[in-house]
Formats: structure tokens, C-alpha cells, sequence
């Protein structure tokens, strides 16, 4: 970059602009923060107001989620279920091919198909979720049910793959750079002691890139816990406990949804629920999200050492 | 490093058919939807309104919709999100405060985008008074945008080598100039792959608008952001939820057209990123 030439404006001028940009830029800064301020206080205020009204031993443990109902009830077990049901079995799909597909591309891939690879992967990381719903609801599910023609319209199974399909660019991303930050030297030296390759990769790549790829792991399962278009479409909008794959449910995210469909009016405990839920929902991402970066930044800390 | 795998390496053929297996899924479903898409996509498609009856529905106003939360969010977001980013890294003294608020920002990035649309329905939709309006949803989306664009435009800048900061105010640079003639453009092309990366996440998004209260038959385009609420993505959704086939094939003209407009987005970041690039060298 060339410097600009001085402008000719006098000292006193100058500062006056410092000062002005400065108290713009501290503005920008207070407008998010209060922001994002806001979005803590909204949730916590009726999450609050909720938990007044409910004890939080009563949320967790009665296992029946009706809060529109002419007696409500509200507990979040079948939701909280639900949700982890969609997550493992989203991560039954993806964790293995992904970070198969990861050790692939690190590892055996020429540059062209590496390449195809990645431009393929990050294709994937852009499609918006609503679109992966629609693939779920109108091709997955219809071809599941020439396989098994029992399963139910809205199903389990069904949203697992799709969400799966959805956090695979995730996983693949994140544990090949987890991979590349491995030094060559000690895969050289796996390879020069003579151990084959599928060796080097099982006892030395991947145990020195746990960390990252433990990391991974924790932020892919933060996106399909929050995954919310999938699930509303492809697992229905039906609070229930069951085990069955082939039957819908409902998970935290997808009841959030409903408060666009229906009418509950502010200030009632209805409404006040959807917050409970939000904070729920809110404090499980925010946690696994945040253990998910602080191995990241630990891995590239070792290995930058 | 780049042999092919051998026959006794069962972990190689184990990790290559993985990569088959994703590119097969891939293919699969690009096939799926550009087939269902083609039964509909014709140039009525795009400038029609939609409707009950499949056979004359379209997207006009689904599409302006995206448009206009898309500016919303650009002005709003943007230049909120780039500045914070800017008296974080180069003004404020590095204190607890300033920590917590980067930790904050990069979490609430990860948090799932359906809480914002609650959070924006209480403020925005209820508390303010906007109602389910195209207002309502651009402010929401800039709130899901902004710690995306405060976190990736802090990377980009902490990137930028001290040497250049030290070298200019050296030279007795003021504050500002230094942020405007160095750290900006060695910045810029790492800000602008956040913003669009920020922008992706946006176009996308329904969860939170289908909160809001979205109108799903719209008979004419938005003229102004206190038009109700419409988008792709929710207009997507609401023709997937439809059992019949033909708004299926509707839903898939519609999901084509975001896809397509989201690559031609990324596309042109990328290409002004790559000439950004070329240019600070």
C-alpha cells in the first residue's frame, strides 16, 4: 500500500475528526452490545417470569408437553428427548463418514479430486436448512417408505439422515483442518519405521488430532441440536416420547416454531413457555459451542508451540 | 502424502468410499431437486404471485422479500458490526470487558437462529410495534448477523501484520489513518468473506422468520419494509408442507432460485475478494 499524502487540513481540524470517528466507532460498539444485551434480557426476563410460575423441578420431570392445552402441561422431557434422539441419530451419519471423508482428503486425495472434494463440501455448508427440509419430507422419506412401507409420513429417521446430511460439511471442515495441523514429520516417521499407512493414520494421525477433532465433533452437535427446518418438517410437530425411528416427534427447536403459528398472547404462561424452552435450548448450544472453541484454540495453541 | 491407497490398506478404501459415498448423496440430491424443479421453473414462475392454485403460483414476492431483508440486514448489520469490530481490535484497551465481549459474539454465533426469532417476536413484532412486518424480520436477521460479522471482521483484522500498525504510527499516522489506509484494505478481504458468510446465513434463514408470523400467499410484491412479512425460505416451507405433489415441484423451483442466488452471491465475494487480494500485494 502506498501511505496517502498528508492532507493539508490544519491540527486542529484533524483531531476534531479523530475524536468524531472515535465516538462513531464507540457508538456502533454500544448499539451491539446493547443488542445483543437485549436478546439475553428478552430470554432470561420470560424465561424467568415462566419459572416463577413453574417450578423447574416440575419442567424437568413430568413427562407430558402441552402448553396450549385447556390444562396445561409443561414438562419438557418428551422435547429435551427428542432432541437428543435427533442429534445422536444424526451423528450416527455423519461423525464416521465425515471424518472418513476428512482423512481421505488429508491423506489420500491427489489435488484435483481433493479440490472437487472441498468445493462439493462447502456447496453443502451453503444449502439453507428449508431446502434440506423438502429433500427429507418429499424424497427421503418417500423412498424409506418403500423400504419399509409401516414408517409414518413424519418420522424420526428420516430427519436423523437429513440433519446428519446437513452437519457433514461441518464435520468434514473442521476435522481436516484439525488433521493439517498435525505435523508431517511424526506421520514421516510412522511411515520410515515402517508401519503401513493405514496404521500411521489410526495410531498417530488421529490421536494427535483428537483435540481438533473432538472439537469437531462438539460444534457439528451444536448445529443439529439447534437444527430446526429439518425436524419441523421431516419429524413432524407432535410432542411424544418413543423409541421407534419410524414414528415423529418433536424436538425443542421445532416447538419454537409454533409460536409463529399460533396466537399466544404476551404476558401468558403459554407464551412465557416458549422462552423456558428458548433458555433451554439457549444454555445447551451455548455450552457445547463454547467447550467446542475452547479445544480449538487449546489444539492450535499446543501445536503452535 | 497423495499415493493412492494401497489393497492391504483397509483404512484408505474405508476413507475413500466415505468421499464416494458424500459426493453420491451430493449428486443425488442436486438430481432430486433440479428434476422436481424443472416441472415448474418457467419466466411466469418468477414473476407471478403465489397462490392456492399450483398451476399459477409463483415467487415474485417471495423473492422481493429476500431482497429487501438482504438490504435491511446490509445496512443495519454491517456497518454496526465492522465498526465494533474496528474500536474493539484498534481503540478500546484490551480489559475483562472487551474479553467477554468476544467470547460472547463467537458464542452467540453458534446459538441456533430459531431463538432469535423468538427473542425478535417479543421485541420487534410485540414490544415495538412493528408487527409481523418486512421491518420486523430485517432487524431480526441483523441481530443473527451481527455476531457473525463482529467476529469474523475481529479475525480479519487481528490478522493484519503489527508491523504495519507500528511502521504507520511511526510515521506519526493518526489513529484513524492508520485504521483507514492500512488496516482497512489488508483487512478487507477477510471482512468481506465474514460478510458474506453473514449475508448466506441470512438468505437462508426461515426458522426465525417463521416465527415472526410470515404471509405465505402474497398477491403482490413489497413495496416498503412495513410490508407483511415474506421470503423464500418461509415460502419454501410453506409449499414442502403441502401434501400434493405439484407445490412439492413449487417448493423445488423456489429452493433452486435461493440456491442460485446464493452462489451468484458467493460468487461475486469471492471474485472481489480475489482482486482485493491481488491488489494489497
Amino acid at each position: 500500500m502506498m501511505p496517502r499524502s498528508v492532507s493539508g487540513a490544519g491540527t486542529a481540524s484533524r483531531a476534531a475528526g479523530e475524536r468524531l470517528v472515535a465516538h462513531v466507532l464507540l457508538a456502533c460498539t454500544a448499539v451491539a452490545v446493547v443488542a445483543l444485551a437485549a436478546v439475553l434480557a428478552v430470554l432470561v426476563r420470560e424465561a424467568g417470569l415462566f419459572f416463577a410460575d413453574v417450578s423447574p423441578w416440575r419442567f424437568l420431570s413430568e413427562i407430558t408437553w402441552a402448553p396450549a392445552a385447556a390444562e396445561p402441561r409443561f414438562g419438557v422431557l418428551p422435547l429435551l428427548v427428542g432432541t437428543v434422539q435427533i442429534a445422536a441419530g444424526a451423528a450416527v451419519f455423519a461423525l464416521p463418514a465425515g471424518l472418513m471423508t476428512a482423512v481421505y482428503l488429508d491423506q489420500y486425495a491427489g489435488g484435483r479430486t481433493a479440490r472437487l472434494l472441498s468445493g462439493v463440501t462447502a456447496l453443502m455448508a451453503g444449502v439453507p436448512t428449508v431446502v434440506y427440509g423438502l429433500f427429507a419430507l418429499h424424497f427421503v422419506t418417500p423412498a424409506l417408505r418403500v423400504l419399509w412401507p409401516g414408517i409414518e409420513a413424519f418420522n424420526a429417521l428420516s430427519a436423523c439422515m437429513v440433519v446428519g446430511l446437513m452437519i457433514l460439511p461441518t464435520v468434514v471442515v473442521l476435522s481436516r483442518e484439525a488433521l493439517e495441523s498435525v505435523p508431517a514429520p511424526l506421520l514421516d516417521a510412522g511411515l520410515a519405521l515402517g508401519a503401513p499407512k493405514g496404521r500411521v493414520v489410526t495410531r498417530v494421525l488421529l490421536p494427535a488430532a483428537s483435540g481438533g477433532v473432538l472439537a469437531a465433533v462438539l460444534i457439528a452437535m451444536a448445529r443439529a441440536v439447534g437444527e430446526t427446518m429439518i425436524v419441523t418438517l421431516a419429524a413432524g410437530n407432535e410432542s411424544r416420547l418413543t423409541w421407534s425411528p419410524f414414528e415423529g416427534l418433536q424436538t425443542l427447536t421445532a416447538f419454537l416454531t409454533e409460536l409463529g403459528m399460533g396466537d399466544a398472547a404476551t404476558g401468558t404462561r403459554e407464551f412465557q413457555a416458549f422462552f423456558a424452552v428458548g433458555a433451554v435450548l439457549f444454555v445447551g448450544t451455548y455450552g457445547i459451542h463454547m467447550a467446542g472453541r475452547m479445544l480449538v484454540s487449546r489444539s492450535v495453541g499446543r501445536t503452535g508451540s | 502424502m497423495t499415493r493412492p491407497p494401497s489393497r492391504r490398506d483397509p483404512v484408505g478404501t474405508a476413507c475413500r468410499v466415505a468421499a464416494i459415498a458424500l459426493l453420491v448423496v451430493f449428486l443425488v440430491f442436486t438430481a432430486y431437486l433440479g428434476y422436481t424443479a424443472s416441472q415448474v421453473v418457467n419466466i411466469d414462475f418468477l414473476r407471478e404471485a403465489s397462490s392456492g392454485v399450483a398451476v399459477s403460483a409463483g415467487i415474485g414476492p417471495a423473492l422481493a422479500g429476500t431482497i429487501w431483508l438482504l438490504l435491511l440486514t446490509a445496512v443495519l448489520a454491517l456497518p454496526i458490526g465492522i465498526g465494533t469490530a474496528i474500536y474493539l481490535e484498534e481503540y478500546a484497551p484490551r480489559t475483562r470487558v472487551t474479553a467477554v465481549i468476544e467470547s460472547v459474539a463467537a458464542n452467540l454465533a453458534g446459538i441456533p437462529s430459531v431463538i432469535y426469532g423468538i427473542v425478535g417476536l417479543a421485541l420487534f413484532v410485540r414490544a415495538l410495534g412493528m408487527g409481523p412486518s418486512i421491518l420486523a424480520g430485517g432487524c431480526t436477521l441483523a441481530v443473527l448477523a451481527l455476531p457473525v460479522v463482529i467476529v469474523s471482521s475481529r479475525t480479519a483484522i487481528r490478522g493484519v501484520p503489527e508491523g504495519l500498525r507500528l511502521a504507520a504510527y511511526g510515521l506519526g499516522a493518526t489513529r484513524w489513518q492508520v485504521v483507514r489506509n492500512q488496516i482497512l484494505p489488508a483487512a478487507g478481504p477477510g471482512i468481506l468473506a465474514g460478510c458474506c458468510a453473514a449475508f448466506t446465513r441470512t438468505a437462508g434463514a426461515a426458522a426465525p422468520l417463521l416465527v415472526l408470523g410470515t404471509a405465505t400467499f402474497m398477491s403482490f410484491a413489497p413495496q416498503t419494509p412495513a410490508h407483511p412479512l415474506t421470503s423464500l425460505p418461509t415460502q419454501i416451507f410453506a409449499w414442502a408442507t403441502r401434501s400434493q405433489e405439484e407445490f412439492a415441484a413449487l417448493a423445488a423451483g423456489a429452493a433452486l432460485l435461493l440456491l442460485l442466488l446464493l452462489l451468484a452471491m458467493n460468487l461475486v465475494g469471492a471474485l472481489v475478494v480475489r482482486r482485493l487480494n491481488g491488489a494489497s500485494r
